[in-house]
């Protein structure tokens, strides 16, 4: 080793500098080609892994809370997020989530252009000669809490098309703690898809938008757990909050 | 075409690219969840892992410019200290590796199958040239997850010693990866 700098290599890999070491040490990657060339070299190292192919959703799921944290501690950036879009459905690939931190206003407003949108095509439906619409169905349900949780919420499906767009609502939540979020899920016979999670506002409310465009599952419960941290693929925490829905004819 | 580097991604990031930003992961998802699952024994924890590396990236935390060394290794540097933070933090039993390699997919294409194999042959060979010392501590330091506090603690070296074996490790690697790849064929015999 050539000098002072040289020596913090290990604890700059090792995150254990302060903010102003690292700087300090930074500015030496710049000045010492040694260092340099042997951080580099740790960027090949992954390659002695085993490759473990990602599920197909994963990149979805880790996009989405990348950019929506993005904008959620950004408020300023811009004023019209994407998910505040009120023309459903959303368009996403074959089966996708938007995550909660909507405020419960816009979550209400998408709700409301959903439920508009169907009963448009029943009325359309209802006149003699009218085209055919698309065959579009949807109900909406109270989520019943388990006995040992005090919230409320309610889901809201519109089937249209083979799609399905699911919306869901919920109120008086208890505040999560640690990595704690809410997740919803579709179930059919007992077996669970997850839909998109989210934590509560400071009013301890929250919603989430779940949209699958292909829609031949059946569902017949739709379900809310609070899980000790977001990503999970089968439920890990307790139940809080469930529905049977009608499976699609 | 040419590939648009990955420091000039990095430009568009700042500045606030989401196409950008995508290219990115795009690029890197396998390779880094690969090694995290790795590190982790744990699939769930190494997605969440990689998302908090990306949500950095986007974030702008800890600013990468090319003084630094290459992209990749920066990110190699945030996902394992991203992983061995989570690894500190959890609580419940690692899935063992066997499993890991049993979901593994089909699905990668014959070039990126191709790209990987020849990666991992480059990076096989250069470490077979490090001291089983050596091979220790990259594998303590990369793969389990330890810090070099920990390496020094279970190892009961003294922690100043720690660092300049790894240090050691580190540069003989970069040395024979560098002649590997420069399209010498390394002799077996170790060296320290």
């Amino acid at each position: 080793m050539t000098n002072v700098n040289c020596d913090q290599l290990i604890d700059y890999l090792n995150g254990t500098l302060n903010e102003q070491e690292q700087k300090q040490f930074e500015a030496h990657l710049a000045e010492c080609p040694e260092c340099r060339d042997i951080v580099d070299a740790t960027g090949e190292l992954p390659y002695l892994a085993e490759p473990v192919q990602p599920d197909a959703g994963m990149k979805a799921r880790i996009l989405d809370t990348v950019f929506d944290e993005s904008e959620q501690d950004a408020p300023i950036e811009k004023p019209t997020p994407i998910r505040e879009k009120t023309a459903p459905p959303v368009a996403v690939p074959k089966r996708g989530f938007r995550t909660s931190k909507w405020t419960p206003l816009v979550a209400a407003a998408l709700l409301v252009s959903l439920l508009g949108n169907a009963y448009a095509f029943y009325e359309l439906n209802d006149q003699p000669n009218a085209p055919t619409a698309p065959e579009v169905a949807f109900e909406t349900v109270d989520l019943q809490a388990s006995e040992t949780f005090a919230g409320a919420g309610t889901a809201a499906l519109v089937h249209e098309e083979g799609a399905l767009n699911l919306l869901v609502q919920a109120n008086q939540l208890q505040p999560t703690s640690g990595d704690e979020v809410y997740q919803v899920w579709l179930l059919k016979d007992g077996k669970p898809i997850p839909t998109g999670a989210f934590t509560p506002s400071q009013e301890n409310e929250g919603a989430v938008f779940f949209s699958l465009e292909e829609d031949t599952e059946g569902w017949d419960t739709i379900a809310v757990t609070l899980e000790p941290n977001r990503g999970n693929t089968t439920p890990k925490g307790e139940v809080v909050l469930s529905a049977a829905i009608e499976p699609e004819a | 075409m040419e590939k648009i580097s990955d420091a000039l991604l990095y430009e568009r990031v700042r500045s606030k690219d989401k196409d950008a930003l995508e290219e990115l992961y795009d690029r890197y998802e396998k390779m880094l969840y690969s090694y995290l699952c790795k590190m982790t024994r744990d699939r769930d924890l190494a997605e969440e892992a990689l998302q908090e590396v990306f949500v950095k990236v986007w974030r702008g935390i800890g600013s990468y410019d090319e003084s630094k060394g290459k992209f990749v290794a920066w990110l190699v540097t945030m996902s394992r200290n991203s992983a061995v933070d989570l690894i500190r933090k959890q609580k419940k039993p690692s899935v063992p590796l066997d499993e890991i390699a049993e979901v593994e997919s089909t699905e990668s294409s014959v070039e990126e199958t191709a790209e990987w194999q020849e990666k991992s042959d480059q990076i096989h060979q250069a470490v077979r040239h490090l001291s089983e010392e050596q091979q220790k501590m990259v594998q303590l330091f990369y793969f389990k997850g330890y810090t070099h506090e920990t390496i020094a603690e279970t190892c009961g070296i003294p922690l100043g010693t720690v660092k300049s074996r790894i240090r050691l490790a580190l540069k003989k690697l970069k040395t024979s990866l560098q002649a590997v790849q420069e399209g010498g064929v390394l002799d077996d015999k170790r060296e320290l």
